[in-house]
């Protein structure tokens, strides 16, 4: 029993560790922050909020898109790492599998550009 | 020659059924008229093969002339054929049948001829006789079923024939009721005779009768001899169709049918057809005692009960109509008694008189513009002599008048003493009670008779008596002018015809055939040629019993006119003063001994009861609200709430699905039994 | 690691499933370059494609295991593949005439139907719980977008996304239940879970993994109680769509019961029969009531096809040959008959060009389209199961199926449901042939008029026609599993 939940341990530190980093974010604003707000402080950001506003208000759609393009964008890199990594292992199987993998989402990307997407206007 | 006797009528009645609105109802009548007079030429001829040389006529005794029509059933072991049999039997039958028919076509030609139906009149005549005859002709029991239940149809018919009097359909259909009752039983006795016998032709069953005689058969828990069963079964048959005590109760309503069918059906031919089929299966019926001593006292309390119903009725054909159910009790007691052949002597004599009185009276009636009320007739003799005379012979001939000991007499006369003779001479308890029972039917059937004779046709005209005074305001104009008595008028001669040869069969047919029917064994035997079983002790017995009791009948007959002269003619006050004495008797008389009110309190009311009760409380009630409706309520109370469940709401649809998640691993766990 | 694809014939089982991904991304590309190319051309383009690949999946029947074990081709993938690929062409058949009032007007329709019907193909061929996810989610994710393909009615936007959310929450539950049973078994190919258990050393971690496995699949085919969405998005999507949603996913997550139940879990086979059969009972009776309180054609036509789901299930509960054949049938046939009941509803517009969607529109419709009519009482006469029509065969065969393993009170209460279900659609007859008209109908478009015949001959005549060679096919389908 003692052997299975040492098996854990990793994960409760992990967990341990998350709660630490959220609540030292989320605490750090109010020790260290001004609190004197001035023009430049409250515009808004890339992502187009205001920084004190309502949270549920209209937005403009367009930075939904972005996000969620580079999102995918984000995972073909999260692939790509492992997959260098254990390259010579997967051999052309490996490399063909990503190849394919990577035309399929340049075929998506073609897609996206061509309809407009990527265009902010 | 048979083929033509048994199909003719059939073709007549097609042709005039199908075909009546196409060559009109005068070319109709005399189609199916020529084609059953043809017919009854044939009969004649076939019976007079029989009479004049038997033994030559068909060589072998005991054989029977069979002509094949066509195969039937063929299924296993049963070959059924549809055969045509001819024997005497069959020929007397043949005979009277198409006779009968035969002068009722014609006399219907005349009684009907303002119907606007007559083409379809007769072709249910038609189609009655073609049924009747392939019931006197059958030769197997399936046969003589079918033809059994073509008569009951064309009986149904006709009594209906009118069918938009609601009193004759109410008639018509209790005739057929109470026939079905019988039928029921009739069936159940072919089923086990088949069972017994294991044959249905009727050769094959007679033989196989002997070595079956001591059979038994098991019903529930008891061990009855088999052929008592079987013949008690067949015999409810023959009570329902020749209204015998019990069942007899739909024949006086049958007189809602015009006047001809009550003569041919309901007198001559269909209700004899009970006497036939005992007499044509007296091979059976030999074999049980107990059955025999059944159908005798039936017949005798049938023969005592309608006549003294007959004593006060005042319809003219109710009359007569008990007059025929009793005298089908005569012809019973005969076939109980083991004298077949004198059963089927009166049924033979039988047909003349009371066609003759049928068709007398209808004569009567169409005079008097169907008026059937006896007590608003009277002193029609002068206005219709020849009916008048016709309805005396008629009635001498039902009374039996005729000398004892010589060969002088009606032929009433000759077969019913024939048989109060041999009821006399069967002895036994169960024999001298029929014999008294007899003797004072045929006192009562005097009575009666003469009663009629003298309401209707002796005395003064009664119908005055409320007819005058209302109409005296309205004399003036119009063809009311005077009264139906004024107006009656003798009957056309299309009409009188067939009463002049009735009434020479009814002079004459005692005479003529007493010998063959109730003569010497050895002529009956000889005649009948194994036809049906004769017995020549019995019948030596009954040409000597005593003169007392030779004499009984006629003495009986006597008293019987004298009492109705003195009542009718004399001292028209009597039967009042009668009646008034005797209320509860005369009351229980003119309601028939109450058997309407008895049977609507047994069987109509609580069949009545059943049938509301299963149409209100099981169709009504249980299914359709129920059942039915209940279901479709339960269903869309169900769909209500399953619908209800669809709320749109996304958090319950994902709830749902966790309930369900969870519910599902219960289960599975649970019924997977594994947590023990 | 060593792969077992060595050449390009190697891949011959999987020759559809290349086939039909190369050329989605291809028709994707042609609509992309292609100046002003009409939608409807795009989607003909479509339906070439699904019959190419139809036609490649039956002239060559190579079968085998591939890519290291995590597909499997063999006769029962191969039929169900047929019926996929059947429903996918007839379904964006009959939404050629109408696709722009139904708002699927785009290119992107055909592409993603498409890619949907390859991912059903990968569920048929899925041999691992791997490629059934990838399968499962690929189909999943085209189905969502489809389902709210028409942005400006809100009814669409919110069918998809109550699919999108309810689909995402199946997901989980799959995916947390394919967890368990690699966690128990050490494995996640299917063939090689069934070595892993036997009836006597079975644990309770497994039988969760496998009821929230298989409730996951059950969302897909929407078997009761994971049906709550298929009212809503049948009636909120656009009707085209909704035909697809309710014939190809139906087979292909079917085939995925079959497959998981048959093959991984043959050892405790007494243990998902009272699942299925719980799903199937509720199914139908369920469905049969719910039915009867609809006005609306598409949300009847839920009901009706979450119950046929319940009936086919009961083929599956006997858990035997006999039984996955008799579930193969019912699904052909029931295919047949959605697409052509499919087809009469896309067939009605009322004169003005709008659809007609409940059932009191269809008042008279048997004076108006005496031939649309006949075609309707016909389906619904199938749907109900009465003789001679293909619809009583199916349920022939599985409720026989069901008889034959005792499961009498299966099939009484199936035999009920039925009786029930005859209520909701003798009312569309009813109405059809004996309520006054009111609308007028527009005319019906000539493909719709082939489809509906050629549906309506094979119901009709299906004992004489068709009857002999499904059931061979069916039968080498089934076998191939047992």
């Amino acid at each position: 029993m003692n052997e299975l939940l040492s098996n854990y341990l990793p994960i409760l530190i992990f967990v341990g560790l998350a709660a630490v980093i959220g609540l030292a974010l989320m605490i750090a604003p109010f020790v260290i922050a001004y609190k004197k707000p001035d023009p430049e402080k409250v515009s808004a950001f890339e992502a187009g909020f205001d920084a004190f506003d309502d949270a549920r208000m209209k937005f403009d759609v367009r930075f939904y898109l972005v996000s969620i393009l580079f999102i995918v964008f984000d995972l073909e890199v999260a692939l790509l790492f492992p997959w260098a990594v254990a390259f010579r292992e997967v051999g052309w199987f490996g490399f063909w599998s990503v190849m394919i993998f990577l035309g399929v989402l340049t075929i998506g990307f073609i897609y996206e550009w061509k309809k407009g997407a990527l265009e902010w206007d | 020659m048979i083929q033509a006797i048994v199909f003719l009528p059939l073709v007549g009645a097609l042709i005039a059924g199908l075909l009546g609105r196409v060559i009109g109802h005068r070319t109709s009548e005399y189609i199916t008229t020529g084609l059953l007079i043809i017919a009854a030429v044939l009969s004649w001829v076939v019976f007079a093969q029989y009479w004049l040389a038997p033994a030559a006529a068909e060589g072998a005794h005991g054989a029977a002339t069979k002509v094949e029509v066509f195969r039937w059933i063929t299924s296993g072991a049963l070959d059924l054929r549809w055969v045509l049999r001819v024997d005497t039997l069959t020929a007397v039958m043949l005979v009277v049948v198409t006779t009968v028919s035969s002068l009722v076509h014609v006399y219907s030609i005349g009684y009907m001829s303002d119907d606007p139906h007559r083409a379809r009149f007769f072709s249910y005549l038609s189609l009655f006789t073609f049924a009747m005859l392939m019931l006197v002709t059958a030769d197997n029991f399936l046969q003589m079923f079918f033809g059994w239940e073509g008569v009951g149809l064309a009986s149904y018919l006709l009594i209906g024939f009118w069918y938009k009097k609601p009193s004759a359909n109410a008639a018509a259909m209790k005739a057929f009721v109470v026939n079905r009752v019988g039928d029921f039983g009739f069936v159940l006795g072919i089923f086990a005779a088949f069972m017994v016998l294991g044959q249905l032709d009727f050769d094959s069953a007679f033989h196989a009768v002997p070595e079956h005689a001591d059979a038994t058969m098991r019903f529930l828990s008891w061990d009855l001899h088999a052929m008592t069963v079987v013949c008690l079964l067949l015999f409810m048959g023959a009570m329902g169709k020749s209204a015998q005590f019990l069942l007899h109760t739909w024949l006086p309503d049958a007189m809602e049918g015009p006047t001809p069918v009550s003569a041919l059906i309901h007198a001559a031919t269909m209700v004899t057809a009970g006497v036939f089929m005992v007499a044509r299966l007296s091979p059976l019926f030999e074999a049980s005692d107990i059955a025999m001593m059944v159908v005798m006292l039936v017949g005798a309390m049938t023969a005592f009960f309608a006549a003294t119903v007959g004593l006060v009725q005042n319809d003219i054909k109710r009359v007569i109509a008990y007059s025929t159910c009793s005298q089908l009790g005569y012809m019973f007691v005969a076939l109980g008694a083991g004298a077949y052949s004198v059963g089927i002597f009166h049924l033979f004599t039988h047909a003349f008189f009371k066609a003759l009185l049928f068709l007398g009276a209808g004569s009567v009636i169409h005079a008097m513009h169907h008026e059937q009320d006896m007590r608003n007739m009277g002193g029609l003799r002068h206005k219709i002599p020849v009916t008048y005379w016709m309805m005396i012979i008629g009635t001498l001939a039902l009374t039996g008048v005729g000398i004892p000991g010589t060969p002088l007499g009606f032929a009433g006369f000759f077969s019913k003493d024939g048989i109060i003779e041999v009821a006399y001479a069967a002895g036994a308890s169960t024999g001298y009670i029929a014999f008294w029972a007899l003797v004072i039917s045929a006192m009562f059937t005097s009575f009666y008779s003469w009663r009629l004779i003298h309401l209707t046709f002796h005395g003064k005209p009664r119908e005055a008596n409320h007819g005058h005074d209302a109409h005296a305001a309205h004399d003036d104009h119009g063809h009311g002018h005077g009264s139906a008595y004024d107006n009656a008028h003798e009957s056309p001669n299309v009409m009188l015809v067939p009463l002049y040869i009735l009434a020479a069969g009814a002079v004459l047919a005692g005479v003529v055939f007493n010998d063959v029917f109730f003569g010497h064994a050895e002529h009956i035997e000889h005649f009948f040629q194994g036809s049906l079983v004769v017995s020549a002790d019995l019948l030596d017995a009954a040409h000597h019993v005593p003169w007392q009791v030779k004499w009984s009948a006629t003495g009986a007959m006597l008293i019987g006119f004298v009492a109705a002269f003195q009542m009718y003619i004399r001292d028209t006050e009597a039967p009042r003063r009668l009646a008034h004495a005797n209320p509860g008797l005369y009351l229980f008389l003119l309601n028939k001994w109450y058997f309407d009110e008895l049977y609507d309190r047994i069987f109509v009311k609580p069949a009545l009861w059943l049938g509301n009760a299963l149409w209100k409380g099981f169709d009504d009630q249980l299914i359709d609200k129920a059942l039915t409706e209940g279901l479709g309520a339960r269903v869309k109370a169900i769909t209500g709430r399953v619908v209800k469940l669809q709320s749109g709401y996304l958090y319950h649809y994902a709830f749902a699905m966790l309930i369900g998640i969870a519910a599902l691993l219960t289960w599975a766990i649970a019924a997977g039994g594994l947590l023990g | 690691m060593q792969s077992d694809v060595t050449s390009f014939a190697s891949l011959a089982p999987a020759y559809p499933e290349l086939l039909m991904a190369v050329g989605a991304v291809v028709v994707l590309l042609l609509a992309l370059f292609w100046k002003n190319v009409r939608p409807g051309v795009i989607a003909v383009v479509a339906i070439v494609l699904l019959l190419a690949t139809l036609a490649v999946l039956v002239l060559q029947p190579a079968s085998g295991v591939l890519f290291n074990g995590i597909v499997i081709v063999d006769g029962f993938a191969r039929y169900m593949k047929a019926l996929v690929l059947g429903a996918a062409a007839a379904t964006v058949m009959i939404s050629l005439s109408n696709s722009k009032e139904h708002g699927i007007d785009k290119f992107e329709y055909s592409v993603l139907v498409l890619l949907a019907t390859l991912g059903m193909m990968i569920m048929v061929s899925a041999n691992d719980l791997m490629s059934l996810y990838i399968g499962l989610e690929l189909q999943s994710l085209a189905l969502y977008v489809v389902a709210a393909m028409k942005r400006e009615d809100p009814r669409a936007a919110e069918a998809g996304i109550k699919y999108f959310v309810l689909g995402a929450l199946s997901s989980g539950m799959l995916l947390y239940g394919a967890s368990l049973v690699y966690g128990f078994t050490g494995t996640t190919q299917l063939d090689q879970i069934v070595a892993a258990i036997t009836l006597e050393t079975r644990s309770i971690g497994l039988i969760f993994g496998m009821v929230f496995l298989l409730a996951g699949i059950a969302f897909k085919i929407s078997a009761v109680p994971f049906h709550m969405w298929t009212p809503d998005v049948y009636e909120g999507a656009p009707t085209p769509v909704t035909a697809f949603f309710a014939a190809a996913p139906k087979v292909a997550a079917m085939a995925l019961f079959i497959r998981v139940t048959t093959v991984s879990f043959g050892p405790i086979t007494k243990d998902w029969q009272q699942i299925v059969i719980f799903l199937s009972i509720a199914s139908m009776v369920l469905a049969s009531f719910a039915a009867i309180g609809q006005d609306n054609l598409k949300r009847l036509l839920a009901y009706s096809s979450i119950g046929h789901v319940g009936f086919a299930l009961v083929g599956l509960s006997a858990g035997t040959a006999v039984g996955v054949e008799g579930v193969a049938v019912y699904m052909a046939i029931y295919v047949a008959m959605t697409v052509g009941i499919f087809a009469c509803v896309l067939a009605l517009r009322t004169e003005d060009g709008r659809p007609v969607e409940t059932i009191t529109a269809l008042a008279g419709l048997a004076q108006r389209k005496p031939f649309v009519a006949a075609i309707i009482a016909i389906l619904m006469f199938s749907l109900i199961g009465l003789p001679p029509l293909a619809g009583f065969f199916a349920k022939w065969q599985v409720f026989l199926a069901a008889v034959e393993q005792n499961l009498f009170v299966l099939a009484v209460i199936g035999v009920l449901a039925s009786a029930v279900s005859a209520f909701y659609y003798l009312r569309i007859i009813k109405v059809m042939y004996f309520d006054e008209p009111v609308a007028k109908f527009a005319a019906v478009p000539g493909e719709l008029t082939a489809v509906m015949a050629g549906v309506g001959f094979l119901i009709v005549t299906y004992f004489f026609t068709v009857a002999r060679p499904l059931t061979d096919a069916a039968h080498a389908a089934a076998g191939s599993l047992f």
